[in-house]
């Protein structure tokens, strides 16, 4: 007897999780989707800035480091309502548009930090060999230094696409349906708090543990070569 | 003359790093530059092809002065081959794509062109079994070897050489040494910071004793190290022959 009613218990439990992942799941996409223009444009950007951050020109100097102060210490939350409902009205942003904008220019200053710190860890005989060989300041940035810092760069720049995973479920609060904003449209409709946000809590940590998994492959397959312990 | 200088002068900060230097060198020269540290013998080599920037005074090399426009820089490097006391090998490449990067960047040749003539080059500083292997797996006198073979694929007409032995643990100075010595029996251009005097002796035309970013003392390598003339020149080698 007692038995069957904890085998109905969990039968239900595991309809209402169907229902849920069924609902949820449209919403993945806009998420993915949302992460990657956002962060392929905060990569350009942040490359950008990190290069102006170490520019020998003052104004360029001041600019850059100005911008990564403000971006940096600003929320995330906030930055999404003033670009959606402040420039968002000047500009006739629409949600996603707007979403994009806010994740890349704040992901931006993190990353333009990072690469900054990339670059200025090669240690600067690097610098003046390529350029005694007659290479230009870019060719030298290009091929000699770059490529150094890649393998520097590369470990907090895949924290920082994790970490921006996650925080495009702020963009949920203007309205944009990605699967933070799923998760309360089900909730609103149907009133089972615990069974949503348990599904949507274990659909992004899917999502962070493979991309994880993804980025340690990845370090270990094109490690660059010639540093560390020689063999 | 392939380089001359005239009063050049070159401050960081309160230090006076060079201080009216005035020198000539002929082309199919050897000279070697002496001194304490901190004379200023390396930032005058870092004047010459243009990685420190003089305050005053003026650098010919080879019919072009050095100014502050960036072509005469470049045109300068592309004459001058350069080699550092820390190898500065680039890490990320091989020995090969060491040599070849420049010659295709800069050079503007092919990459076979460039293969074949790098190949040539690692022949004759003895590590063409190298080729493949990376700056970190070499020892510090076979990536000193791997340095120079990649400014002499420039196609050079003057060598820099500063303090190239320096940061080389003793039984490695010798095969270093030796690649120098070749070059200079080829005619090579070549000013080399140094300390060893044993070098000096055997190719070096002439001598340059620096302190406190003056010359004090120049001439024939056999007065210098047998009759030096300057006090300063005397107690100098006192310490460095002893």
């Amino acid at each position: 007897m007692f038995l069957r009613e904890i085998i109905n218990w969990i039968s239900f439990q595991l309809h209402i999780l169907k229902n849920v992942l069924i609902f949820l799941a449209p919403a993945i996409p806009m998420t993915i989707k949302l992460t990657l223009v956002a962060f392929a444009l905060a990569l350009i950007l942040g490359l950008l800035i990190g290069l102006a951050r170490l520019s020998q020109r003052g104004l360029i100097k001041v600019f850059s480091k100005i911008y990564v102060d403000v971006l940096r210490g600003i929320p995330l939350l906030v930055q999404i309502f003033f670009i959606y409902f402040g420039l968002g009205k000047i500009l006739n942003l629409d949600r996603f548009l707007a979403g994009v904008i806010a994740i890349a220019v704040c992901y931006s200053a993190y990353l333009a930090e990072i690469i900054r710190a990339g670059i200025q860890a090669i240690h600067k005989g690097q610098y003046q060999a390529a350029l005694s060989l007659g290479m230009t300041p870019y060719q030298t940035m290009r091929y000699v230094i770059l490529p150094q810092s890649l393998r520097i760069i590369v470990p907090p720049v895949a924290n920082e696409f994790i970490a921006s995973l996650k925080d495009s479920s702020l963009v949920s609060i203007i309205g944009l349906r990605e699967l933070t904003r799923a998760g309360r449209e089900y909730y609103s409709q149907y009133f089972v708090d615990f069974q949503t946000w348990l599904v949507v809590g274990i659909i992004y940590l899917i999502m962070t543990l493979s991309l994880s998994r993804l980025v340690a492959y990845l370090e270990k397959k094109y490690r660059v070569h010639g540093f560390g312990i020689p063999h | 003359m392939i380089i001359q200088t005239r009063e050049i002068s070159k401050r960081f900060g309160e230090i006076i790093a060079l201080d009216g230097v005035n020198f000539e060198i002929e082309a199919g020269e050897v000279v070697v530059i002496i001194g304490p540290s901190g004379s200023g013998k390396s930032t005058l080599l870092r004047c010459l092809n243009g990685l420190e920037k003089t305050d005053s005074g003026e650098i010919i090399i080879d019919g072009i002065k050095l100014d502050k426009d960036k072509s005469s820089i470049h045109k300068v490097r592309e004459e001058l081959g350069m080699v550092f006391q820390e190898f500065n090998l680039f890490p990320h490449l091989s020995v090969l794509g060491n040599l070849c990067l420049a010659q295709e960047a800069v050079r503007k040749r092919s990459k076979p062109d460039a293969e074949k003539i790098s190949l040539e080059l690692l022949k004759k500083v003895g590590l063409l079994d190298k080729k493949d292997s990376f700056p970190n797996q070499l020892s510090g006198g076979q990536q000193q070897r791997v340095a120079i073979a990649r400014a002499l694929a420039m196609n050079p007409r003057i060598m820099l050489f500063d303090e190239p032995t320096s940061a080389l643990d003793p039984e490695m100075i010798g095969e270093v040494l030796e690649v120098m010595k070749t070059l200079a029996k080829e005619g090579m251009t070549m000013l080399v910071v140094t300390h060893e005097i044993g070098f000096a002796r055997e190719v070096a035309k002439r001598i340059i004793f620096m302190d406190q970013g003056k010359i004090i003392e120049e001439g024939k390598t056999e007065d210098i190290l047998n009759s030096p003339q300057n006090p300063r020149t005397i107690a100098f080698l006192s310490k460095v022959l002893k």
